[in-house]
This record gives C-alpha cells, sequence and structure tokens, in this order.
C-alpha cells in the first residue's frame, strides 16, 4: 500500500523521531511511505479555542495536502479525531470541502488503529523488556473508538510487562489550549493523574498521543519523579531495533 | 486579557485549596458513577436505552409547543391552575402571589432545580413565610445559605461535622455527627413542618403531556409528603421537561433513574394528577403548575444548541467530569454546574462576562457525553459556545491575533519551517538540563507545573525532505 | 402577564412552522424488555429485589400462614405499642385474607378514610399510627416495586406517615417491568391523582454519601405475596 504519513504538529516541532519511527515501522511492514509536503496541523488549537474560522483555513491546507493520497496514517488519536469528529461540522456550509472532508475521514488512521485493525499485524516482533502502564486518551478513546488497539500491540511485546493505570478512563487535563488558559484546573487534573502512574509501579508510561505524554510526564519531572514516557510508535521502534 | 469575571479565578482557587471538599467531590462521584455503570450493565443492552431516550427527548422538544399546549388544556381541565412565566421574576411573582392569597405561613418545598434557578426562597421570605426545604441536602444548604453543589447530592460539599454544627443552634442541644443522629434529628424537625404547611412546593421530573400528570422521583418520601399533606400545591417546571405520555415514562424513569443514583427505580417515584378528587382522604384540593421559559425559547429557536434542551437532570455528567471531579459546583458559580450547567448557563443567562469561563470549564474530554443517558454531545455543545463567544466579540483581541498567526503560519508550511528552525535556535534562555522549564505568560502557565520539550533543530519536515534529496 | 395562546405560538416561532393540530406519530420505542418464564419465577425475582431494596417479604398461601407472618414481624412490638386500638391504619377495604388475618389476630384495624373528618385529623392519625396497612394494584419484579393507586378508600399517607408499611399484593398482580405496568395504567383511562410507586423504605445519601433508611417516608417496609 502506499502510506502518507501525517507528521501533526507536536510530533513535527518536538519528537520528529516518532514520525521517522512511523515511517520506517510502515516501511518495514512493506508499505511505501510518502509525505505530503503543506500539511501542518489539523486545525484543533484553534478549533478548540473557539477559533472556527482559523481552524477551518488550517483544516483545508490539510485536507488538500492528502488530496491525492490513497492512506493517511497519523500519530495521534487525538489528531485524526478532530478530523473524523470535527471536519463535516467544520465544513457544513461548503458543500466542495465537505465532500473532501469525507474523503479525508475515509481514508485516514491513527497508527495503532491502521496497524491493527487494517493490517492485522498486531505483532511486530518487537521486544522491550520494562513495567510498562497505558493511558488512553479522551479523544482517541471516546471520539475515534481505537478501542484496544495500543494494548493489542503493546501485549505482542516481548518482555514488556503491562500493569494497570487506576481510574485510565480520567482525563490527564492537558485538552490542548485547556492546560494554558485553565492552568490550574489543567495542574489539578495531571497532578491526580501523574499520581495514579506513580501508584500503578510502573517503569514505564506509554499512550498514543503526545499532548498527554507530554503533559503527565513534563509535570513528573517537575516534581521530580520523572517517570520514563514514550509514544507507543517510540516503544515499538527501540523493540523493533533488536 | 481576561474578558470573564475575576472572581471565577478566586472561587476555583478556593475550591483547590479545600481539600475535603475535593476528597468528598472525588469519592462521592466516584461512587455515583460507579453505582451508574453498574445498573445500566444490569438493565442490558444501554446502548439501545439512550438512543431511546435521545429519540423520546428530541420528539419532544421538535414538539414542544404541541405538547405544552396539550399539558396546559389538560392541567386545566381538571381544575389545576397554569402559570406561564417568560421570566425567573414572573414565576417568583405567580408563587408570591399565591402564597400571599391563601396568607400561608409554613411553606414546605421538594428539591426544584427550577426553584434555584429563579431563587425562590428568599421572596418568599421577604414575604413573611417560613420556606423550609425539605430534601436532606437542600435543607443543609438552605440554613447554610448556599447553592447546591451538585443537582443530585446538593451537600456533597458539607462534612458531617459541618451538617451537625448547622442543625445544633434549631435542635437547641449538641448533636453527635453520625448519620443516624442527624437523620432522625431531620425526621423528627421535619414532621412538624409537613404535618403544618399549608403549601407544598414541589419539582417535576416529567408532566405528561396527554394525562395532564406530574413525575417525581424522590428517595427520601419528602416529595411525598409536600405533594399530599399541604391543601394548595405548585409545581414548577421547566418548559420543556415533558413526555407525550405514560408509554414513554419507561425508557425516561429507566435511565434517569439508573443515571443519577444507580438506583432501579428510586424509593418513591410519583406520578400526580391533581388537584385531588373530591372524596379522596388526602391530596391538595388547589394545584398550580408554574411553566418557566427562561430564555429556554431561545435555545428552542437555535438550532445548534436546541439538543442542550434534551438534558434529565440526571448528573451523570457530574460524576465523571475531570473539571468537576477536582473543584465541585461552587466553582462554577451557577446555579447548575458540571458540564450540563456549563453549557446552559451561558444560554440561559445570555452575559458572557459573568458566564463566560463556564465553556472552558472543560478539556473536552469527553467524558459527559459518553456517560450522558440522552446521548448529550456535551462536549461538542461546549467547542460551540467557545465559537460563539468568539464571534460574539467577547474574546479578547490579543487571543484573535494569536490565532491569526497560528493560522498563518500553519497554512504556509515552508514559512513553518523556518520559523520552527529560528525558535530552535532562539529558545536556549528557557532551557534548562535539555528542557524547557521556565517561561513569560502564557507559556508560563504550562512552564509553572511542568517542563516542556525543546523545539527540535530540526523539524520532521525538514528531515524528510532533507533524507529524499539524499 | 404572557397568555397561552402567545406562548405557544413563540415556541411554534422558534420551531419554524406552525404548532400541529393532531399529536405527532409516537416515537417508535426499541428497547429490549426483561420477560420472566414462569410466574414463580416473576414472584421470586419481585421478593429478591425487594429484599435487596432492605424491605421484607413472604409469599403465603393461607390466612393461617397470613397470620403466622404478622406475628412474626409483629408480634413482639405489638404487644408493646402503648395505644393498640390506634396503632394499625388502613385503608377501607384490604385483600380478604388480610382482613381474615388481622380480625383473628384481633388486632384492630383503624381505616384511615372514616375515622376521621378533616384531613389534617386524618395525617395526625397516620403520622402517630405504628403501622400503615395498604393494598396494591400493581407489583414491578424486575425493580421490586411497588405501584399503588390512590382512590376514595384509599388514602395516599397510609403509605407514608407511620414508621412502618405494609402492603399485602397478589401474586397475580406482578408483572415483569414497569413498561407492563403502564400499558394498563394507560387503558385505564384517566389516571387516578396519585399513582405511588415505592421501591422500598425511605432513603438518603445526603450527609458524605452515607446511605440513611428512613428519613421522612416509612423506616421499614413489608410486602405479602398472597399465591392466589
Ligand atoms: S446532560 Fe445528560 S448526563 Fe448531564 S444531567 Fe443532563 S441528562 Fe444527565
Amino acid at each position: 500500500m502506499k502510506v502518507s504519513l501525517f507528521a501533526t504538529c507536536l510530533a513535527n516541532a518536538l519528537y520528529p523521531d516518532i514520525d521517522l519511527t512511523m515511517a520506517r515501522i510502515l516501511t518495514y511492514l512493506g508499505h511505501t511511505v510518502d509525505v505530503p509536503e503543506g500539511q501542518a496541523c489539523c486545525g484543533q488549537i484553534a478549533f478548540n479555542s473557539g477559533y472556527f474560522d482559523d481552524a477551518r483555513e488550517v483544516a483545508r491546507t490539510l485536507i488538500d495536502s492528502f488530496e491525492h493520497s490513497e492512506i493517511v496514517v497519523g500519530p495521534s488519536g487525538s489528531c485524526i479525531a478532530m478530523i473524523h469528529h470535527y471536519y463535516p461540522t467544520l465544513f457544513e456550509n461548503e458543500p466542495a470541502y465537505l465532500k473532501k472532508a469525507n474523503d479525508l475521514i475515509h481514508k485516514s488512521y491513527e497508527f495503532t488503529q491502521f496497524v491493527v485493525d487494517v493490517l492485522k499485524t498486531p505483532d511486530l516482533g518487537a521486544s522491550y523488556s520494562a513495567k510498562a502502564t497505558y493511558h488512553p486518551s479522551c479523544h482517541a478513546t471516546r471520539l475515534l473508538s481505537i478501542g484496544d488497539a495500543p494494548l493489542t500491540l503493546m501485549k505482542h511485546i516481548k518482555g514488556l510487562e503491562l500493569v494497570p493505570l487506576t481510574e485510565a478512563q480520567l482525563c490527564c487535563g492537558f485538552g490542548g489550549t485547556f492546560s494554558v488558559k485553565m492552568p490550574k484546573l489543567s495542574t489539578a487534573m495531571v497532578a491526580e493523574k501523574a499520581q495514579h502512574v506513580l501508584d500503578s509501579g510502573a517503569d514505564l508510561l506509554v499512550g498514543v498521543d503526545m499532548g498527554c505524554l507530554m503533559n503527565i510526564s513534563g509535570y513528573l519531572e517537575k516534581i521530580n519523579k520523572p517517570v520514563k514516557t514514550m509514544h507507543i510508535i517510540q516503544l515499538l521502534g527501540e523493540g523493533m531495533k533488536s | 486579557m481576561t474578558m470573564y469575571d475575576p472572581t471565577v479565578d478566586q472561587r476555583v482557587d478556593k475550591a483547590l485549596a479545600n481539600d475535603f471538599l475535593r476528597l468528598a467531590t472525588r469519592r462521592a462521584t466516584d461512587r455515583l458513577r460507579n453505582n451508574r455503570v453498574k445498573a445500566a450493565e444490569e438493565l442490558g443492552d444501554w446502548q439501545k436505552w439512550r438512543e431511546a431516550g435521545e429519540t423520546i427527548r428530541t420528539h419532544v422538544v421538535a414538539n414542544l409547543d404541541f405538547y405544552l399546549k396539550q399539558l396546559i388544556t389538560q392541567i386545566e381541565k381538571q381544575g389545576g391552575h397554569v402559570h406561564l412565566a417568560k421570566t425567573p421574576a414572573e414565576a417568583v411573582t405567580f408563587v408570591k402571589n399565591i402564597v400571599r392569597e391563601h396568607k400561608a405561613k409554613n411553606v414546605i418545598k421538594s428539591k426544584s432545580m427550577i426553584s434555584e434557578e429563579i431563587h425562590l426562597n428568599h421572596a418568599l421570605e421577604d414575604e413573611g413565610s417560613t420556606v423550609i426545604e425539605t430534601d436532606l441536602g437542600e435543607y443543609i444548604i438552605q440554613i447554610a445559605g448556599e447553592p447546591p453543589s451538585h443537582i443530585i447530592v446538593p451537600a456533597m460539599h458539607k462534612t458531617r461535622q459541618q451538617v451537625a454544627d448547622l442543625f445544633e443552634p434549631i435542635a437547641g442541644h449538641p448533636l453527635t455527627s453520625d448519620t443516624p443522629t442527624l437523620t432522625r434529628f431531620v425526621r423528627n424537625k421535619m414532621r412538624e413542618s409537613f404535618l403544618q404547611g399549608e403549601i407544598g412546593i414541589t419539582g417535576c421530573n416529567f408532566a405528561v403531556a396527554d394525562t395532564g400528570s406530574i413525575v417525581m422521583v424522590t428517595n427520601e418520601g419528602n416529595g411525598r409528603m409536600v405533594s399530599t399533606l399541604p391543601r394548595v400545591q405548585i409545581t414548577l417546571m421547566g418548559m420543556e421537561r415533558l413526555v407525550p405520555s405514560f408509554r414513554e415514562l419507561d425508557v425516561m424513569l429507566n435511565l434517569l433513574a439508573r443515571s443519577a443514583t444507580g438506583q432501579k427505580f428510586s424509593s418513591y417515584t410519583t406520578i400526580l394528577t391533581p388537584p385531588k378528587q373530591a372524596s379522596d382522604p388526602d391530596g391538595p384540593e388547589e394545584f398550580h403548575l408554574v411553566i418557566l421559559d427562561h430564555n429556554r425559547s431561545e435555545i428552542l429557536g437555535d438550532k445548534t444548541f436546541r439538543p442542550a434542551l434534551n438534558c434529565i437532570r440526571c448528573g451523570a455528567c457530574f460524576n465523571v467530569c475531570p473539571v468537576y471531579r477536582q473543584i465541585g459546583g461552587h466553582a462554577y458559580g451557577s446555579v447548575y454546574a458540571g458540564p450540563i450547567g456549563a453549557v446552559i448557563t451561558p444560554l440561559l443567562e445570555n452575559d458572557w462576562y459573568k458566564w463566560g469561563h463556564l465553556p472552558f470549564f472543560s478539556s473536552l474530554c469527553g467524558a459527559c457525553s459518553e456517560a450522558c443517558p440522552v446521548r448529550l454531545p456535551l462536549h461538542d455543545l461546549l467547542v460551540k459556545l467557545r465559537a460563539r463567544k468568539v464571534v460574539g466579540g467577547h474574546t479578547p483581541k490579543i487571543e484573535h491575533q494569536i490565532f491569526k498567526t497560528y493560522r498563518f503560519f500553519f497554512t504556509h508550511e515552508k514559512t513553518l519551517r523556518k520559523a520552527l528552525r529560528l525558535g530552535s535556535k532562539l529558545q536556549w534562555p528557557l532551557v534548562r538540563n535539555g528542557r524547557i522549564s521556565v517561561g513569560i505568560p502564557p507559556l508560563s502557565n504550562w512552564t509553572n507545573s511542568r517542563t516542556l520539550p525543546k523545539v527540535s533543530p530540526k523539524s520532521f519536515m525538514q528531515m524528510w525532505s532533507e533524507l529524499n534529496r539524499n | 402577564m404572557t397568555n397561552t395562546n402567545e406562548f405557544i405560538s413563540l415556541l411554534a416561532s422558534k420551531l419554524g412552522r406552525p404548532t400541529p393540530t393532531q399529536a405527532p406519530e409516537p416515537v417508535a420505542i426499541n428497547v429490549p424488555q426483561y420477560r420472566s418464564s414462569t410466574r414463580k419465577d416473576r414472584a421470586s425475582l419481585f421478593l429478591d429485589n425487594w429484599h435487596a431494596l432492605g424491605g421484607k417479604g413472604m409469599i403465603v398461601k393461607s390466612p393461617e400462614e397470613t397470620m403466622q407472618c404478622l406475628k412474626e414481624w409483629f408480634g413482639d412490638q405489638q404487644a408493646t405499642w402503648p395505644n393498640k386500638q390506634q396503632a394499625i391504619v388502613a385503608w377501607d377495604m384490604l385483600p380478604t385474607v388480610a382482613e381474615f388475618a388481622f380480625a383473628a389476630l384481633e388486632w384492630p384495624l383503624v381505616r384511615y378514610s372514616q375515622e376521621a373528618q378533616s384531613s389534617p385529623d386524618r395525617y395526625s392519625l397516620a403520622a402517630q399510627a405504628e403501622l400503615g396497612v395498604t393494598g396494591a394494584d400493581w407489583g414491578i419484579a424486575l425493580s421490586g416495586t411497588l405501584v399503588v393507586n390512590s382512590s376514595p378508600q384509599r388514602g395516599r399517607a397510609v403509605s407514608l406517615l407511620p414508621p412502618l408499611h405494609l402492603a399485602f399484593i397478589e401474586a397475580s398482580k406482578l408483572r415483569d417491568n414497569l413498561f407492563d405496568v403502564l400499558e394498563e395504567l394507560t387503558s385505564l383511562g384517566m389516571p387516578p391523582s396519585a399513582i405511588e410507586m415505592i421501591s422500598g423504605p425511605s432513603r438518603t445519601s445526603d450527609i458524605e454519601m452515607d446511605l440513611s433508611i428512613g428519613v421522612h417516608g416509612p423506616i421499614e417496609v413489608y410486602v405479602i405475596v398472597i399465591d392466589d
């Protein structure tokens, strides 16, 4: 298959290794990977702040950049959920772009969803020894319904012990601009999440959304109780090196 | 930079500093949530019940004029009186007039969120009547002079010791703070009030259009007392709280009880078709129904927000909300707190300065929408409210500028690459031990409690094109 | 002050159409309903749920068994009730089995709707009683609920004011779920002034979420299912 990567703004700027690893894994699985130029962001930052007009133009740019792609895969449940859940709202009054948006919706996947549900290759032959816990990000689970795909991938990693996270379904308090607009609420929320991570006894925190992970690990680091944190793609990438 | 009431931040600070409040809220909401999940599983096919609930509510709201008219006609035919209030002030006046006409000194009330919405108690007390809230939780906050902190458990924020301290002056003797003592005190105290009540004021969970009935759901039995013993009954209802007939009640009552407290049904579900028949040995001889609009008609006319009228006030969204969990109800500042309060308060009150913060009391995690028994897309409505606020010009200019800038860079990917490269070079003053851990506003809102990774010297897009070139 | 027509037509305008003159087509409701396989299952589910709510319940086959049950539940207390003549308040008419049992035990019943002239007098009668005895119109197995219609011979306060409430219900009046009860209620035509659905004793969790029984309504609830 020919797979186009959606780098996502956060990974592009702060965690380019995630995108690189995603490319590497998909190539390893026998697919041709390209990265259409012009793509930048799903528009969620502006959308969630209520700036729909600004979000729409950013979304339009994204739609245009993937117009000729067959399949689009991104390393963030939240960004893909933005496309699936909100693009129809953004373009409700623009039939031409609504159609293009729907095309994108039908061909876009979050990485774990793509590998497990579409490619049906849950076992990537990775091994990594750690005691890991998984934070199910809200948008990936609630808006995109990726279900257990990430856990399925993790269960196939040799040497990885999975421990449960208490109240896993609770939001970590990231919420995009929420974290800077309502910093105190956000901090109270991440403090609770961080405590659950510490209580889990895990030495590795894994997730599918770098925004949430950046929030939780950033807090843990600030309180001097850092816990190693990896995006699931980073984890698979490390595990597949051996 | 804020364009909202500064007391919001003070309330949040106060709530965050109150350890008991936070622990109590967490415990109570966890319990209510677990009970709900269990009760839903027990019933089986919960998603089908939710769909049915949504269908019924949407149908009622889409035909609200018809069903209200039917209800009004039916009640009047049965000898009841209907009062249509456009505003809270009008609703208060209706109630006041009835109380005045009967020269009633003792008014007893069962739980009604509409009465909170119109701030009824003070108005009646100013008239010289004694108004007693008979729901235990409502009674506690009435004495404390506070608004409810949760729509199902109004005194969730109070410790048993605080409750004992509130009751003692009324009891006139010391009370221990164990639950049986406190409940027994209230039982004895309220008995007199029930028997002396001249007018009973109740809320209304559902009104049945074709029979002119009022459905009331309570656990303590106070709702039954208030609607059985006094000679006059006044029921307050929000304009939208209807079902067409008994047929739809099965779904609505199952959803309501299971979502609110995780019970199969509440201890008492009462279907009243007042006033009493002449030869009935008890029940009210006179019945008044006050129906409140208070901008609900505006919401009805607004397709985007019309679904907000589907709410059945079960409180399930409160119990899963990670924001409510941290701060409880009072920090919201509104009569209705939690996710649904954050949606309807700005719509009902129409005051962005005072209530513009509410749509932002959410990380948009969607837990509320997932829990809602009538499938209200609460998180969607919250984000759409934010958009309303922006379009209405109620956000700061600088914010508009920020998003214009964002839009520019993220629609010009090549320029963005350059900007990121520049950023990675300029970030060093903020970097400690390889992480960004100090910042200036608004970045400091993040860095005060969290570190941030550095901007990568090369963005992925940059790396990829370089890789491909080689 | 707004009149009805004005109020309704504002809503119609908000909905963007004139108010329908005919009742809208009812919505289809597709929810799976619980169905018990036998009458016996239904009765035992009803009692299981009633017990789970904290109520006491028993199935009886004869007047003798009823007496036995009453003695067991109330015998000891009855001996200590100060005003035995006024201790038990009841509807005008109870199921025959009940009437027989109380008569045979020589436990006097005060008839709520006949004993006093005015409502306030009736209320204090019921408030001072130890036990309120009623029948019931339906029982709901799935939730352990009693459904009780009001009528001139009954009185709503009997199941509300005394600290103990005892209800008699014929097994033939048990239904699987609320849906079935509502269907039958609908077919009765105009509903009575009150339909009380009672699921267990009065309860509250308003103080620190600590469950407490009997805050305003009955503290203990009993049901006797008559195997008819
Ligand atoms: S919005 Fe839904 S969950 Fe929240 S109170 Fe209303 S009905 Fe319940």
